[in-house]
């Protein structure tokens, strides 16, 4: 029995027990007489009762009937088109973190958005389906109505792909309750219920950590504030490096004003950066902090595992992010603690644990066999990738190269006849990089040597996986092995397509590791698109919002408003002898 | 929940001496002239040894002859005997309702007072006074004695008494009527709310050859029954009760009831020339004595 059924059910109970109710005999009080002759002399008239005397106790029943049934509707609220055609509803909410900014009249434009889906939930009367922009189908189709309003309450903005619309088979009508930030091309169908109201809005929309241009500086931070405001006001502006303060000024910004700043940074210091803004015309707090994490405060442990060192450490001993250990092929110790392994003409006997480096590598069983020698190698890359970048092959000049036919390594630049220069394997118990050439003396003046290098020691030991985004999904190499969210817990990791797709719906720092590397992914909220809360895609929310009609207004409020006036009218007749 | 109608707090039955003064100088006025069985204030239409004059006849053998008129026998020659009309007490009989139905809002102890003042009134006339209390049937009789000294015993007795169980006149004056009784005046004080009727009671006891006067004895509550909404009316005398939705239609057919109920009662004694008072329970018993009842010519 669906609820909608047991609801009207329980208005028919309603119905019979006031039928019944009304004709049980009530005991009146008593009133003593001296004597009941008289009373039997007026009962024994015999007078022909009038019209109104014959049917108004039937009037009064089918009055308290109607008043029973109007108060147990209003309460069950049944679903009396149940056996009819049932309609369905799609209601989308848009879930962006805009939602979350408060609005002038009191409320978020999120709990705005639910009441109204509630309201048109309940003035349905059909199957409704409730979807968010961020997860999609959360509920539904489903009739009942408190199930719906019990899963709106559970929803909250979350970050979510912006682009995603929900698809549902069935058709229906749609609704889509949003606040206009975020541009959609919607069908023309759709009913849009605007909850936009244009509010003041300060927020850190860009906030990263890079590498200084200049000599004075290891690195720097640059941070982007803006006053999405139609007055100016004072700013506050912090920025922290772990526990130093760096920055703790008000800034007078203008309305609409875009304020950056780059803060040189030491190389001694911790990798956290933070900042944070605050003012009083300010409704979205999601967007007033934001993070950054400082690699150069972060050397990489490097290595270097060769008995003829003298070329690598000059082109990788220049690179100040990486601290570098040199040990012969001899003295290799597996467990050595490093964030990277450089095997320069070598291999050990098995894979270390560690990202590897590996130059000219000799033939091994765990990696594979080392093939015919060239000369003059004229070598192109195959695809894009990171560790490419910057690297010209007219600015490395290889003077010699072989072959090397290895399994599950991936060419990203090979030589002009067909063999391997740049190899890479990126598997989530091994991350390595084959230079499939000798660095010694004669390559060791090549422009674009060191920065090869250095990109693949940065690949390998701090993959980078772009600047700073905004929560929601995140697609990673699928070599990804786990993802620490800023509150020190697992996010949890799905494989698909050669990809680990997982969605960071808070901002702050993730740890992400792979095959014994890791990272830092800084996620930040605050956007020039999303936090500008005075601009929508859509007209403010009264001239959008659909406005309730007779038809969709919740109906026991009606049943309310007869079983009262009702009630009045018995009450009326009542004292006045009428009906009783 | 019981909703009763207010009682009236009792009163007591003896009356202060100025009253009893002023009863003393009423009599109660006889339509009928009845023997009597002890000399008293009243005269009777038996020639016997009184003291007034009434005729002459003439002597026959046994005649006591210290009764002849021997100036009138001279003259006319022939033996004359002088009669004298003898003054005889009164038979006075006090019915006196004390049924279920006049417990409520002061009759009862309205109708004591009338009955403890006619027999105070008949006591200082030397009639002979009996008070019979009835319900379902006859009560046990109070007879008085002769005399105004005895009113503070009837007194007494009178405020033994409670009002109880149903009424019955016909059983009651069936009762009355068994005895070989003296006629007289007889006093009904009652509020004649019989379920049998008072119709044939009365007739009866009027056919018995009794002067009968008939003391109605109401409340002014009993007659009000507007304003009670649904209510269950619980008969005080036999506990029957009767659910009543009383609208302002079935109250004013009530009171056309009520009052048609004591139309009938004055219809029948001015049919049957019985004696017909109204006596409400809130008025003052002076008034009723001094004023409705001498109006009525019950007293002189």
């Amino acid at each position: 029995m669906t609820p909608g059924v047991l609801s009207a059910w329980l208005v028919v109970a309603a119905g019979v027990l006031a039928f019944w109710l009304f004709w049980i005999k009530v005991r009146p009080p008593r009133y003593h007489v001296p004597s009941l002759l008289v009373w039997r002399r007026v009962f024994a008239e015999t007078r022909v009762p009038t019209w109104w005397e014959r049917v108004r106790r039937a009037v009064s029943c089918a009055l308290t009937v109607l008043i029973a049934v109007a108060l147990a509707a209003a309460v069950a609220r049944p679903d009396w088109r149940a056996s009819a055609h049932v309609s369905r509803t799609l209601i989308v909410l848009d879930s962006s973190w805009s939602m979350a900014a408060a609005s002038p009249g009191g409320g978020t434009r999120w709990m705005h958005a639910i009441a109204g889906a509630a309201m048109l939930a309940r003035s349905s009367g059909g199957e409704v389906i409730i979807a968010s922009t961020a997860s999609g189908i959360e509920l539904g189709p489903t009739t009942d109505i408190r199930l719906v309003e019990d899963i709106l309450t559970r929803l909250a903005p979350l970050a979510g792909d912006d682009g995603r619309w929900p698809v549902v088979a069935g058709g229906g009508a749609v609704h889509f309750f949003t606040d206009g930030a975020v541009p959609r091309t919607l069908d023309p169908a759709v009913v849009v219920h605007s909850v936009f109201e244009p509010v003041p809005n300060v927020a850190v929309t860009a906030f990263e950590a890079r590498r200084a241009t200049s000599v004075a500086a290891s690195a720097e931070a640059y941070v982007e504030i803006a006053n999405f405001a139609d007055a100016d006001q004072p700013v506050h502006l912090t920025i922290t490096r772990d526990t130093t303060v760096l920055v703790d000024r008000w800034i007078e910004m203008r309305a609409g004003e875009l304020v950056r700043e780059v803060i040189p940074l030491d190389a001694i210091g911790g990798p956290r950066l933070r900042a944070q803004v605050s003012a009083d015309g300010n409704a979205l707090a999601i967007d007033d902090e934001a993070a950054a994490w400082v690699v150069e405060a972060d050397p990489i442990e490097v290595l270097l595992v060769s008995d003829a060192p003298e070329a690598l450490v000059a082109v990788i001993g220049r690179d100040p992010a990486v601290r570098l250990r040199l040990t012969s092929t001899s003295g290799y110790v597996p467990a050595e603690v490093a964030d990277l392994v450089v095997f320069d003409r070598w291999l050990p006997p098995g894979p270390a644990s560690q990202p590897m480096l590996a130059i000219a590598p000799p033939s091994a069983t765990w990696l594979g066999s080392a093939g015919r020698a060239e000369d003059a190698v004229g070598w192109a890359p195959t695809q894009a990738h990171p560790i490419l970048e910057g690297v010209e092959p007219v600015m490395l000049d290889l003077v010699g190269g072989r072959g090397y036919e290895a399994a599950e390594v991936a060419v990203i630049a090979s030589s002009d006849r067909g063999a391997p220069v740049v190899g890479i394997q990126d598997r989530e118990d091994r991350r390595l990089v084959l230079l499939n050439f000798p660095i010694d003396a004669a390559l060791g003046g090549a422009p674009a040597l060191p920065v090869l290098v250095g990109n693949a020691i940065e690949w390998l030991a701090r993959p980078f996986h772009g600047a700073a985004r905004p929560p929601g999904p995140v697609a990673l190499p699928s070599s990804t092995s786990r993802i620490v969210s800023p509150n020190g817990q697992a996010v949890q990791l799905v494989r698909a397509a050669g990809r680990v797709q997982a969605t960071l719906t808070s901002p702050g720092l993730y740890l992400v590791s792979a095959a014994g590397s890791e990272s830092v992914l800084p996620v930040n909220a605050g956007r020039t698109d999303l936090s500008d809360l005075t601009q929508s895609t859509f007209s403010p929310r009264d001239g959008l919002v659909a406005a309730p009609t007779a038809s969709s207004r919740s109906w026991w409020v009606y049943s309310v408003l007869l079983a009262l006036a009702l009630l009045t009218v018995e009450w009326w007749t009542w004292q006045r002898r009428i009906t009783v | 929940m019981v909703r009763s109608p207010a009682e009236t707090p009792a009163v007591g039955v003896r009356f202060d001496d100025a009253f009893l003064k002023t009863l003393a100088r009423l009599q109660i006025v006889s339509r009928r002239a009845f023997s009597g069985q002890n000399r008293a204030d009243r005269l009777a239409h038996k020639r016997a040894h009184g003291l007034e004059f009434a005729d002459h006849r003439a002597y026959v053998a046994g005649d006591d002859f210290r009764h002849i008129d021997w100036s009138a026998s001279k003259r006319l020659s022939r033996l004359l005997l002088r009669l004298f009309d003898e003054e005889q007490d009164l038979p006075v009989y006090l019915f006196l309702d004390s049924s279920g139905s006049m417990a409520a809002r002061g009759k009862f102890d309205q109708a004591r007072r009338i009955a403890a003042a006619l027999c105070y009134i008949g006591l200082a006339e030397y009639d002979r006074v009996t008070i019979a209390p009835f319900g379902s049937a006859l009560d046990h009789e109070i007879t008085t004695g002769r005399g105004k000294g005895r009113i503070f015993e009837i007194f007494e007795q009178l405020e033994a008494l409670k009002p109880q169980g149903a009424t019955s006149l016909i059983d009651t004056f069936k009762a009355f009527a068994g005895r070989r009784r003296p006629r007289g005046v007889t006093v009904v004080i009652s509020d004649f709310l019989d379920p049998a009727g008072f119709e044939r009671p009365l007739l009866m006891l009027s056919r018995l050859g009794h002067d009968v006067f008939v003391v109605h004895v109401t409340a002014g509550a009993d007659r009000d029954c507007a304003d009670l909404g649904d209510i269950r009316f619980v008969d005080a005398e036999t506990g029957e009760w009767q659910d009543i939705e009383l609208t302002s239609e079935l109250a004013a057919a009530y009171l056309r009831a009520w009052d048609a109920h004591t139309a009938d009662l004055e219809t029948l004694c001015d049919r049957y020339r019985l004696a017909y008072v109204h006596a409400d329970a809130n008025q003052p018993i002076e008034d009723i004595i001094l004023r409705t009842f001498r109006l009525g010519g019950f007293l002189a």
